[in-house]
């Protein structure tokens, strides 16, 4: 498997807004995503995992180290590499419809290819009947659905997911994750997935990059070898693979968490 | 028996509390009181004639001017002049506020500026336009235009700043183009303030047509009002303030209310 | 050089990095504008009817002035200082208005906003009136009170008053019940809910409609001298304009502007500042 997403010798420092004293969000961050793969970020808060997802979106310019897609450096945003954002950021004046055809409609697809991929993804979220209504009129679940479903329905290369469930109720987080798994299957479209919950990491994640505390370094990464068609958050809970690998992750991070100062 | 009367009372109360039609019941009544002391006090001054016609003799006055074609007449040439100003006002200003508001750096650079001139006022402005153009329909509309643009401009340029960049991010990571980002966020996230602004331009814009009028002698209904104060018909002076007053509510809360409400709640900014 | 970069720092350090770009990006048009009309004056592109030259504008000052007595015929606003007459007329009778209007109108507006009877008396008829615009009340104003002073002086309250009885009223209503309720349950009389609740309460809305209504009423008054006044800056530019004199025009249209942006920058929007943040009534992040 090729690798699709690579980031070598990655730093990144800037300047708190209000002191103005530097901050130093990553330290020499190097990792590979393959293709296909569903790889997810986990770390204490202030990690700089929210900073490395904005660096690969092309949302936050890089000075020091080098992040390629598909060989391609990263310099600035595009449709290759979508983006699933914590607040949605769904346009509140299009319809679903429009919403999830909007990365189509920006690369000049004619209206009627655009309507047929569009019912295919409103089916894939389960969002059938709500094709016309406005975001106000979703629910919050609703909403990241409909998140989701525009940036597949661009076909970027890569997706970045920044931790989308975390303004979500906990029922609905759990309908959500289980979601995501089934279209990762259907999809298989190369996936980072930021989160601050170690067992959202643990469910979602083949591979799981757990992330020191500021400044941000790789500190560890635990494979899960669970088939994706498992995972089923009734059987999971009770897989001792999964238990000790989420155990691991929730060990890794409370170790960064509970650290005295340098 | 007392408690069956205050219960009475209160579900009467309750009723017209509920009732959709009490404040225009609520409205008339105090536009008859007004009448009354209106009507009371003309009575009771010396020369009312000259100084407060009995609002009988303004009604009648109406009709006559009616009769005449005049009011009407007065009436169209000024909404006339408020339609033409405000409009290019409006599209002058709009596209401004957009220009301004896509660049922070534009913007810093014209906003000091723009605001002097918004606070020179219309009204200071028109002994200069007046100067250049004579007591003419430029002159008039000039006045206009010049105050209505700068409200909406002002308030265009605030709403395209304040369109959450999360959005923008949003477009961009599909791939949008400076242009689409444009078209596709900025300018619908800034239609609550495309609205407000309007509405804001055009009421001021009623006000400096109405201004420009006595100022330049143009006909309309600023022009009655002045030239019914100097040919001592104060009842037409009466009349005129009623119907711009009239006009105004009219205008504003059945036309541009309404309408910079529905605006905003159909591009979905409604909060739940 | 060192010198230079040290004081570069200071002043930097002392302004804000952000405010002195935004300082020099904001003059320029300012000085272009102003390069544009010196060059006007010197060129002649424009006919001097249209445009007066720099050094005319500031000329006529002086001209206007020329017959002034001292500072005690300024003080007496003798027509000899026509200048500085017209413009303490117009500073005045501002002063004036709001002394009367602004108590008027918050007097009416807390009123209103605690009782609703009197509101639904005088809401519409506030409405009404507002809807007739102060500059639509001339006229009427001249047949009343004829040319001059009294006029003016009167457009002026009756722009003030109302706006200033709407947001005080706006502002007492949007008080929280519960505030009240604390302050008589504590043995408060009406008056104690008056001065304790309802004024604090409704401070920002008071504020932001002195502002708002200081800006019509300025407006309101230059119209009103121009139509039915007979001294002010207001009669100034008209009368000079009906003499063709732009060049006092232009010096009386400057003087207007420079009062009410000093007004506004240097008086309300402090005020306003100071008064909210002080309430702690919004927060505004840094």
């Amino acid at each position: 498997m090729t690798a699709k997403l690579v980031v070598e010798g990655l730093s990144h420092h800037y300047p708190d807004e209000y002191t103005g004293i530097d901050v130093h969000a990553l330290d020499d961050i190097n990792l590979e995503v393959k293709e296909g793969e569903f790889v997810a970020v986990v770390g204490p808060s202030g990690c700089g995992k929210t900073t490395l997802l904005n660096i690969l979106a092309g949302l936050l310019p890089y000075k020091v180290g080098s992040a390629y897609v598909d060989g391609v450096k990263i310099d600035g945003p595009g449709p290759e590499r979508g983006v699933v954002f914590q607040e949605h950021a769904i346009l509140p004046w299009r319809s679903v419809a429009r919403n999830i055809g909007h990365g189509l409609e920006i690369r000049g697809v004619p209206e009627a290819e655009r309507n047929s991929k569009v019912s295919e993804y409103i089916n894939l979220v389960g969002l059938e009947g709500f094709e016309d209504r406005y975001p106000h009129e979703l629910s919050g679940g609703m909403k990241q659905r409909v998140a989701v479903a525009r940036t597949l329905c661009a076909d970027p290369e890569v997706m970045l997911m920044d931790e989308p469930f975390a303004a979500v109720d906990a029922q609905t987080r759990i309908t959500l994750q289980e979601e995501i798994n089934r279209i990762a299957i259907t999809t298989k479209k190369t996936t980072m997935f930021i989160t601050h919950a170690v067992d959202e990491a643990a469910f979602l994640g083949d591979r799981c990059f757990v992330m020191s505390r500021r400044p941000g370094k790789l500190k560890a990464i635990v494979d899960i070898k669970i088939p994706r068609e498992r995972r089923i958050w009734k059987d999971m809970l009770a897989d001792e693979e999964f238990i000790a690998a989420r155990d691991n992750i929730l060990r890794l991070v409370r170790e960064e968490v509970t650290r005295d100062d340098e | 028996m007392t408690n069956n009367l205050t219960e009475n009372l209160n579900r009467f109360k309750a009723f017209w509390r509920h009732f959709s039609g009490a404040e225009a019941i609520n409205n008339i009544l105090v536009v008859c009181v007004i009448l009354y002391v209106w009507n009371f006090v003309s009575g009771v001054i010396d020369n009312p004639a000259r100084y407060l016609p009995a609002p009988d003799v303004v009604i009648f006055s109406s009709f006559d001017l009616f009769h005449k074609g005049l009011l009407p007449v007065y009436f169209g040439e000024t909404m006339a002049r408020l339609v033409t100003g405000s409009f290019i006002g409006l599209a002058l200003g709009i596209p401004f506020g957009l220009a301004l508001g896509l660049n922070k750096t534009v913007s810093d650079i014209f906003y000091p500026i723009l605001n002097f001139f918004q606070s020179v006022s219309g009204i200071a402005i028109f002994p200069i336009i007046v100067i250049w153009w004579g007591n003419s329909e430029k002159t008039v509309l000039a006045i206009i235009l010049y105050t209505a643009f700068f409200p909406v401009a002002f308030s265009v340029l605030s709403g395209v700043r304040t369109v959450p960049m999360r959005y923008v991010q949003a477009a961009q990571t599909l791939g949008a183009s400076h242009w689409q980002i444009v078209k596709d966020v900025l300018i619908p996230g800034a239609m609550p303030h495309i609205a407000t602004g309007s509405r804001l331009s055009i009421g001021f814009g009623w006000r400096a047509v109405i201004a420009g009028e006595m100022l330049a002698g143009r006909q309309g209904m600023g022009w009655m009002i002045f030239t019914g104060q100097d040919a001592d018909r104060t009842h037409e002076v009466i009349l005129g303030m009623v119907v711009i007053g009239l006009t105004w509510i009219v205008l504003d809360r059945y036309l541009l209310r309404p309408f910079e409400a529905d605006t905003i709640e159909r591009w979905g900014l409604v909060q739940r | 050089m060192s010198a230079l970069y040290d004081l570069s720092i200071a002043i930097q350090t002392k302004f804000g990095r952000q405010n002195i770009r935004a300082f020099t990006l904001g003059s320029i048009p300012f000085v272009v504008l102003l390069s544009l009309w010196y060059m006007n004056g010197a060129f002649q592109w424009l006919e001097p009817i249209y445009l007066p030259s720099i050094g005319e504008v500031i000329e006529s000052a002086w001209t206007l002035q020329e017959e002034c007595g001292g500072v005690g015929e300024i003080v007496a606003l003798e027509n000899s200082c026509l200048l500085s007459t017209h413009i303490l007329s117009s500073i005045g009778r501002v002063i004036l208005a709001a002394a009367i209007g602004l108590p008027v109108g918050i007097a009416f507006g807390v009123l209103a906003g605690m009782n609703r009877f009197v509101s639904k008396l005088l809401e519409p008829i506030a409405i009404f009136f507002n809807s007739i615009s102060g500059i639509a009340w001339i006229p009427l104003a001249i047949v009343w009170f004829g040319v001059g002073w009294v006029t003016t002086l009167f457009i002026m309250l009756n722009t003030i008053i109302w706006l200033m009885f709407f947001n005080t009223m706006l502002g007492v209503r949007s008080i929280p019940q519960v505030l009240e309720n604390s302050v008589l349950t504590m043995g408060g009389s009406r008056w104690d809910v008056i001065k304790h609740v309802y004024l604090p309460g409704a401070m920002p809305a008071m504020i932001t409609g002195m502002r708002m209504s200081m800006g019509f009423g300025w407006r309101a008054l230059i119209a009103a001298e121009m139509i039915g006044g007979d001294s002010g800056l207001g009669f100034m530019i008209f009368s000079s304009a009906e003499e063709f004199k732009i060049e006092e025009v232009f010096l009386g249209v400057i003087i207007i502007s420079v009062i009410w942006m000093a007004t506004d920058r240097y008086l309300l929007q402090p005020l306003e500042r100071y008064t909210i943040e002080r309430w702690g009534l919004v927060w505004k992040p840094k």
